[in-house]
């Protein structure tokens, strides 16, 4: 390894080290906002595995979300809450795996749109099946409590982090990047496409399955329409391409900065603060096009470091 | 069984087609000519709709006289938005390169400060009128005098647009460009004037959408998006840059809405609709009419 | 004694005591509302009702905080829709901004959500606008829910009304969200056990565009009932697609829509004899405050309050008021206190036993002529049930 990968590693354990203190220095509230922007991190990390990588930009990807948060609450009381967030994560994966191969023979803004009629799909599948079970909402007594949620959240958010890294580094890296430059020729020259496609797709399901499991305990009250919530999937994707989608600190620096300017913005400027954060975002993508890991990395360039 | 066949249940489509035609033709015109994905397409609807709302409490206006003033107002803030924003993001490579994406956000930015704006001003309190609501017989078919107007200014307007875009110059050119961008170019068209062209019109036609709409249905600063969603899956379903592909996919889905829900249920209209697309796109990856090659 | 002196003393303290009443500290009351995303269009009916409560209070000299008046200060966010922000900002109410009171959010959700908040702080709040048998699952403590709306009730009452009226056939349709979902489940075994029968049963998803189809199995049916458990937009639908079709059933019901303003903008003597649910109306002359408060709103927004929701609102604040006053703002006092005492409100007196409302009865409203009459129960109505009239030709 590396002396550069050796100081980044470092960096990394340090920011989780630090991560972790949170729930013993803040209050509740500091906590809540912290799980938050962890939770953003997981979701758009494990989003850039495919859309980032390989320009297949999915628009659904609530739809992970969402299965995640479902199979926990079909699975709660019944089986132990550290069992169904792998398995959500699981199923999240197995669906990706089956909607991957026919799905993503669509390309460009059909496959975009694609993505986000499978989650509407999805959205309106377990209304009907909640509705045929005769569940009209349900109440979730019992949940883990923030503190336990939180650990569990920055465990999902370093994993996703380091996935991105390694895949990006990875010969599967290059051979995604390669079908973003130009999937005919990849093609030509010998990159497995369709596998490689299949394997991010399902890849980037698995960590926002479980994000979803653990999410859905937040607010103890499920109902399919908040768990598969379009804005989900627009919130992800705004994060991943104002940080930059084409590794792994890209993301983690969109979701911060959302999630601060967010912050900033709504505590002390309540009736105009969505009005400015649309006015930033549209800023920024003009000014940033690369998005801020972009900005960054041809600011460095440029010095010649 | 003879329901099916009842007058009532093809009236009902061809206004509800009709209408999400109309704002699908908007959507795939700016979509195909630019490549732009409008996620504030159904907030232009809104705005459309909130003209019309106002006209008639305020100044009892009818909406069939205050939508030209809906649509040129729209028109206004679409070539204003192409000017400062899109202008710039076309201009430049970085931009370029990740077109879709890129303008996804920035029109979610747009989004997000039309809807905003609208409930700072208008509050959020859901509005409405009562126009034209008599029942009109035609046939067997009975139908409130306003939809009928929704339905016919709706199918003259989609009709209009299409023959306009096949039969004079600027349409071809409009054609042209969607088909074969560079190419376009090498035949001496100006890209620019078609841009703004198509912004101007597309955003036209989402605010006259919304006039009709205030008729029929409550007004509210966040009532856009089920529009929005409606016509990306239509202009994708009827393939991109393909009009007619949007006339036909409009009424299709407006087909699976009322025909579909008579012939199984209506619990499953949501699933039929999103399921139809899903299908129709796996067989057919560029959409019912779209061309095959599909430019990236 | 120097009468001079006493005299300036007193002058001296009489000064003093009026500019501490002058400079009063506020009482900082914290809530938050969907103000953005896809409830923003039901708040403002409860949002409005915490405004005009404000100003009345702060007219008169501030809110009586057990003998000490007191000007209220309100300390709000938007939760953008989402539950997860609501539970962050009642958290930051509670623990950052410190309020003294608090006000709740809109919507069922919100209710379940923030009650977590609220028994993990050991802080009280009047609910309002919550309606869900699983209310009664919270354990009692912290959060009272005024309304009598609940799902359950309502299905038993709805059979009685429909026995009243001597309906033998009824067609359902509803929307599959909670708070319809929940009627229907509770509707149908009472339907069966009054001899009803349902000819047509049809559930249909959120965001639908059309009701034809579904309508005209309706219409086919010649049902002497239509119960139309659905939201606004549906609603909407639903008053339009029936106005077409001629559906000329006696009793047709529309459960979410008719109270709130627009609906009679929109469909004007349309929607005269249309039955709704709601448990107050501005005409209950055994109600003193009921007119004045209804008077009021309209002066301020210059449109009518939503007769569920927001009376729900105003009886969640005269609530706290009232508990206020007596108890100030210790929080296990006034958790005892609301827990304890029958309050006066614009909907006549309410008294809680555990969370929910235990004297205001479940009830019916009608429009009738454009206003909102009490028809059921007989012994609370404002005004007789009339039959549903026919949809006006032109």
């Amino acid at each position: 390894m590396t002396r550069r990968r050796l100081a980044a590693a470092t960096a990394f354990l340090a920011v989780v080290a630090l991560a972790a203190l949170a729930p013993f220095l803040l209050g509740p509230y500091l906590v809540g906002v912290a799980l938050d922007l962890l939770m953003w991190i997981a979701l758009a990390e494990s989003w850039i595995l495919l859309s980032g990588m390989t320009g297949y930009i999915s628009l659904g990807h609530a739809v992970f979300f969402g299965t995640g948060g479902y199979v926990m609450v079909l699975a709660w009381g019944v089986l132990p809450f550290w069992l169904v967030v792998p398995l959500g994560g699981l199923v999240a994966g197995l669906l990706a795996l089956a909607i991957g191969y026919p799905c993503l023979r669509v390309r460009g803004p059909y496959f975009v749109i694609l993505t986000f009629g499978v989650a509407e799909f999805a959205k309106f599948v377990v209304v009907a099946i909640e509705a045929g079970l005769g569940k009209a909402g349900r109440l979730m007594f019992g949940a883990p409590s923030l503190d336990e949620l939180y650990f569990v959240m920055l465990a999902l958010a370093a994993a996703a982090f380091v996935i991105a890294d390694c895949v990006r580094r990875s010969r599967f890296g290059a051979g995604l990047r390669a079908i973003r430059e130009d999937e005919d020729a990849a093609e030509t020259i010998g990159v497995p496409t369709t596998r490689f496609k299949i394997l991010a797709y399902t890849l980037s399901a698995i960590i926002p399955g479980m994000v979803g499991t653990v999410m859905v305990l937040r607010s103890t009250y499920f109902e399919p329409l908040q768990v598969f919530d379009p804005l989900i999937s627009f919130t992800i994707v705004t994060m991943a391409i104002i940080g930059g989608s084409d590794g792994a600190p890209g993301p983690l620096m969109g979701a911060v900065f959302l999630v601060s300017l967010s912050e900033l913005l709504w505590a002390n400027l309540p009736e105009v603060y969505m009005i400015l954060l649309g006015a930033l975002l549209v800023g920024f993508v003009l000014g940033a096009p690369d998005g801020i890991h972009g900005w960054i990395r041809a600011r460095l360039a440029r010095r010649g470091a | 069984m003879d329901s099916l066949l009842s007058g009532q249940l093809l009236v009902a489509t061809l206004v509800v087609g009709a209408l999400y035609a109309l704002v699908a033709l908007g959507l795939n015109l700016i979509y195909g000519t630019m490549r732009l994905l409008n996620i504030a397409h159904g907030d232009l609807v809104m705005l459309g709709a909130y003209v019309s709302y106002w006209g008639f409490s305020l100044a009892s206006v009818s909406p069939l006289v205050s939508m030209f003033v809906a649509m040129a107002l729209s028109a206004l803030l679409g070539m204003a938005i192409y000017v400062v924003l899109v202008r710039r993001a076309l201009h430049s490579t970085a931009l370029v390169a990740r077109i879709e994406a890129n303008s996804l956000l920035i029109f979610f930015g747009v989004s997000v400060i039309l809807q905003n704006t609208a409930a700072l001003l208008f509050t959020a309190n859901p509005r409405a009128y009562a126009y034209l609501d008599q029942v009109i017989r035609i046939g067997d078919a009975a139908i409130s005098a306003n939809r009928l107007v929704v339905l016919v200014v709706a199918l003259v307007v989609c009709v209009a647009a299409i023959l306009y875009l096949r039969l004079s110059m600027t349409g071809l050119a409009i054609r042209a460009l969607i088909q074969e961008r560079d190419a376009a170019r090498l035949a001496g068209i100006e890209p620019e004037r078609i841009h703004l062209l198509s912004f101007a019109l597309g955003f036209a036609m989402a605010a006259l959408a919304g006039s009709l709409i205030s008729m029929i249905q409550q007004v509210s600063p966040f009532m856009g998006f089920p529009f929005t969603i409606a016509a990306f899956v239509i202009i994708i379903l009827g393939g991109l840059g393909n009009l007619m592909g949007s006339l036909i996919g409009g009424f299709l889905l407006a087909a699976i809405e009322t025909y579909g829900v008579a012939l199984t249920s209506a619990s499953f209209r949501s699933i039929l609709i999103y399921g139809v697309f899903i299908a129709v796109l796996v067989w057919r990856p560029q959409g019912l009419f779209g061309g095959a090659r599909v430019a990236r | 004694m120097h009468r001079k002196s006493i005299v300036t003393f007193m002058a001296l303290a009489g000064l003093v005591l009026a500019g501490l009443a002058q400079a009063a500290e506020p009482v900082r009351i914290g809530f938050s509302l969907s103000k953005t995303g896809m409830f923003a269009n039901a708040t403002p009916s409860q949002l409005n009702v915490y405004e005009l409560w404000k100003e009345q209070v702060n007219a008169a000299g501030g809110l009586d905080v057990a003998g000490e008046r007191r000007p209220i200060e309100f300390v709000s966010y938007d939760d953008q829709s989402n539950t997860g922000n609501a539970v962050k900002i009642y958290e930051k109410l509670i623990t950052d901004d410190k309020v003294d009171l608090l006000l709740a959010p809109w919507g069922t959700p919100f209710h379940f959500a923030v009650a977590a908040v609220l028994e993990r702080h050991k802080f009280p709040m009047i609910g309002n606008s919550a309606a869900s048998v699983q209310l009664r699952e919270i354990k009692p403590g912290y959060i009272w829910f005024p309304t009598s709306a609940i799902p359950d009730k309502i299905a038993e009452e709805m059979g009685k009304l429909l026995s009243s009226r001597g309906v033998k056939t009824v067609a359902v349709t509803n929307l599959q969200l909670p708070f319809s979902l929940e009627i229907k489940q509770f509707l149908m075994p009472v339907l069966e056990r009054a001899g009803i029968k349902v000819v047509v049963d049809e559930a249909y998803p959120p965001g639908i565009k059309d009701m034809t189809a579904i309508l005209i199995k309706v219409k086919n049916a010649k049902p002497d009932a239509v119960l139309s458990l659905s939201y606004p937009p549906d609603s909407v639908l639903y008053m339009m697609t029936a106005r077409e079709l001629g559906i000329d059933a006696p009793f047709q019901f529309v459960l979410i829509g008719p109270t709130i303003d627009f609906f009679a903008k929109m469909f004007g003597p349309a929607a005269d004899g249309i039955v709704t649910v709601g448990h107050w109306s501005p005409h209950q002359k055994a109600w003193p405050k009921a007119k004045p408060f209804f008077d009021a709103y309209v002066a301020k927004f210059n449109t009518r309050p939503d007769y569920l929701d927001s009376a729900l609102a105003y009886m969640s604040v005269e609530i706290l008021e009232q508990a206020v006053a007596k108890a100030g703002l210790d929080k296990e006092k006034l958790r005892r206190v609301i827990a304890s005492t029958t309050f006066d409100t614009i909907n006549g007196p309410v008294r809680f036993d555990g969370v929910q409302n235990a004297t205001t009865p479940t009830m019916f409203l009608q429009l009738q002529a454009g206003e909102a009459q009490i028809v059921w129960p007989p012994d609370q109505a404002t005004a007789e049930i009339m039959r549903k009239p026919a949809w006006p030709a032109q």
